[in-house]
């Protein structure tokens, strides 16, 4: 834990500021680190990620003896030195090879992490691709296709797929340039039966994670609408979903909260037609129809009333008795 | 382009799949919820898979473009054609949490009962003017107006308070200054009763 400090001038109360949580907040700035075994390829894909990432990503060239899914701890501490909340963490085993871990982190703390297994034969970067590149902090497309992401219980690819957003989102603003249209992410997920005959002979095998990052040219069509081309702008990465840490319930709840925003609540009840008059709907109780006053008529008179009740009285009783019948029958 | 203004024919720009697509515009983001069944040709050959993978990507990109186009407003600018876009509508775990308001003092929460506003800038500006040299003067700090008379040579004192009991080692000469040292303990006291009473409630 970092020791809570008091500013003491200007400079650090801004800079304390900065960090303090926030209604609306900052983009989401990421860390990119090494654990210390990690393949050339692992890292080469990292690099190829922080360079998509520029500006919000921060970048650690050393070693971090590190177990994500053993001890988190010290991604925590790195989350809260940094002010970062989203770590990927590379590293390479014999039994995990090329493996890039998405860790997410509320308050400092973890809250969810998830494996990506990088697969080493058809990862190609940015740099093997020869065209012109995308300026830095440009915002991209997203495209998921497949129906794992769509999943109504949240999995592993729900997980992975929500990272993925959190991770290409960038800084979210209301308005954008036509022109900053320029390149797309497109993240598709094999159909689970697709992917068990097209790798049979690995018996693990689990629906590949594709990501595919396009440039994006438009060609007039002749239509009022654009036709879009697409041209390979890497990196491209084939992944396996490995090892998943479910985020913590009530972490999780707490994490999905939304501020409460100044613009005014729709009123119930309340509607304009489309002449712009204002109609509202209200409850005006039960109506007493007991009291209702119904066509004089000299019969109904409540002085004759008097008189006739022995006569209403049979007719009572006889109206009731083959009821009672009914129910001793049934 | 030069081929497109020679022979105008139409490039399609719809495209047709059995599920519709579902978007979240102010994340750009397109779902494509249609299962990407990879041929079993395709899955062999890299190349083939990879056309097939680019021709899904593709459609979405088009679609999730034309979407834009023609849901979002667009207003045209002297630096370029702005989209505007509404707020994102995917839920993402946000990073910290949601800030706690500040807790109520007993004077905010006073002043809220009365409706009494908080002062304006103008206000809380440590200047006044002084009818009696009309010249602007200022309010505290260094030749305050809150210190006017503190320091005079001869200083006006009533029977009444030469008659009243005087702290020992005390003269009539820092009575001034010892008032608006005790005014300020004073708020000192409250501001750690107002700390006391929000740490209490939490």
């Amino acid at each position: 834990m970092l020791r809570q400090i008091k500013p003491r001038n200007a400079r650090s109360k801004r800079a304390l500021e900065k960090r303090a949580p926030k209604a609306v907040e900052n983009p989401k700035t990421a860390l990119f680190l090494r654990g210390t075994s990690c393949s050339q390829i692992t890292q080469d894909a990292l690099g190829d990620l922080y360079a998509l990432r520029q500006v919000y990503s921060k970048r650690f060239q050393k070693k971090n003896p590190v177990h994500p899914f053993e001890d988190a701890s010290s991604l925590a501490f790195f989350s809260e030195k940094n002010d970062c909340s989203l770590l990927l963490f590379g590293s390479s085993s014999k039994k995990r090879p090329h493996t890039i871990t998405f860790v997410r982190t509320f308050d400092y703390k973890i809250l969810d992490m998830l494996e990506f297994y990088l697969d080493a034969e058809t990862f190609r970067s940015i740099a093997q691709f020869k065209n012109e590149k995308v300026p830095v902090g440009t915002r991209p497309l997203m495209v998921f296709a497949g129906t794992a992401f769509e999943s109504p219980v949240p999995n592993a690819f729900t997980m992975a797929k929500s990272m993925l957003i959190d991770f290409f989102r960038g800084e979210t603003s209301d308005k954008i340039d036509v022109e900053g249209l320029r390149y797309c992410v497109v993240v598709t997920a094999d159909e689970p039966t697709a992917s068990e005959t097209a790798s049979g002979d690995d018996p693990a095998a689990k629906p590949v994670l594709r990501l595919r990052v396009y440039t994006i040219r438009t060609k007039r069509s002749g239509q009022k609408l654009p036709r879009v081309e697409l041209e390979e702008h890497g990196p491209r990465m084939d992944f396996r979903l490995g090892r998943i840490q479910e985020p913590d319930e009530a972490m999780l709840k707490e994490a999905m909260r939304k501020p409460k925003t100044t613009e005014e609540r729709t009123k119930k009840n309340i509607s304009t037609d489309i002449m712009g008059d204002k109609i509202g709907r209200i409850h005006t109780g039960k109506l007493d129809l007991s009291e209702l006053q119904t066509r004089k008529m000299k019969g109904l008179k409540r002085s004759r009333d008097q008189h006739d009740e022995d006569d209403e009285e049979e007719t009572v009783v006889a109206d009731e008795l083959p009821k009672r019948k009914r129910k001793g029958s049934a | 382009m030069s081929t497109a203004t020679q022979k105008p024919v139409k490039l399609p720009v719809t495209v047709d799949k059995p599920t519709p697509y579902t978007f979240d515009l102010g994340l750009l983001l397109a779902n494509d919820p249609n299962p990407v069944s990879i041929p079993p040709t395709a899955a062999a050959d890299r190349t083939s898979l990879e056309t097939h993978l680019t021709s899904v990507a593709r459609d979405g990109a088009q679609v999730l473009i034309n979407q834009l186009l023609t849901t979002c407003t667009i207003t045209s600018h002297r630096d370029g054609v702005l989209l505007t876009l509404p707020p994102p509508q995917t839920p993402l775990p946000r990073e910290k949490p949601i800030p706690t308001p500040k807790p109520e003092t007993k004077w905010s929460a006073f002043a809220k009962r009365r409706g009494i506003k908080p002062k304006t800038r103008e206000q809380r500006r440590n200047l006044q003017y002084n009818e009696a040299t009309g010249e602007f003067e200022r309010k505290w700090g260094y030749k305050g107006a809150n210190k006017a008379g503190q320091d005079d040579a001869i200083i006006e004192v009533s029977a009444k308070q030469q008659a009243a009991e005087r702290e020992k080692g005390t003269s009539v000469r820092g009575d001034k200054r010892r008032e608006i040292r005790e005014r300020v303990k004073r708020n000192e006291r409250r501001m750690r009763r107002n700390l006391r009473n929000a740490d209490g409630r939490k």
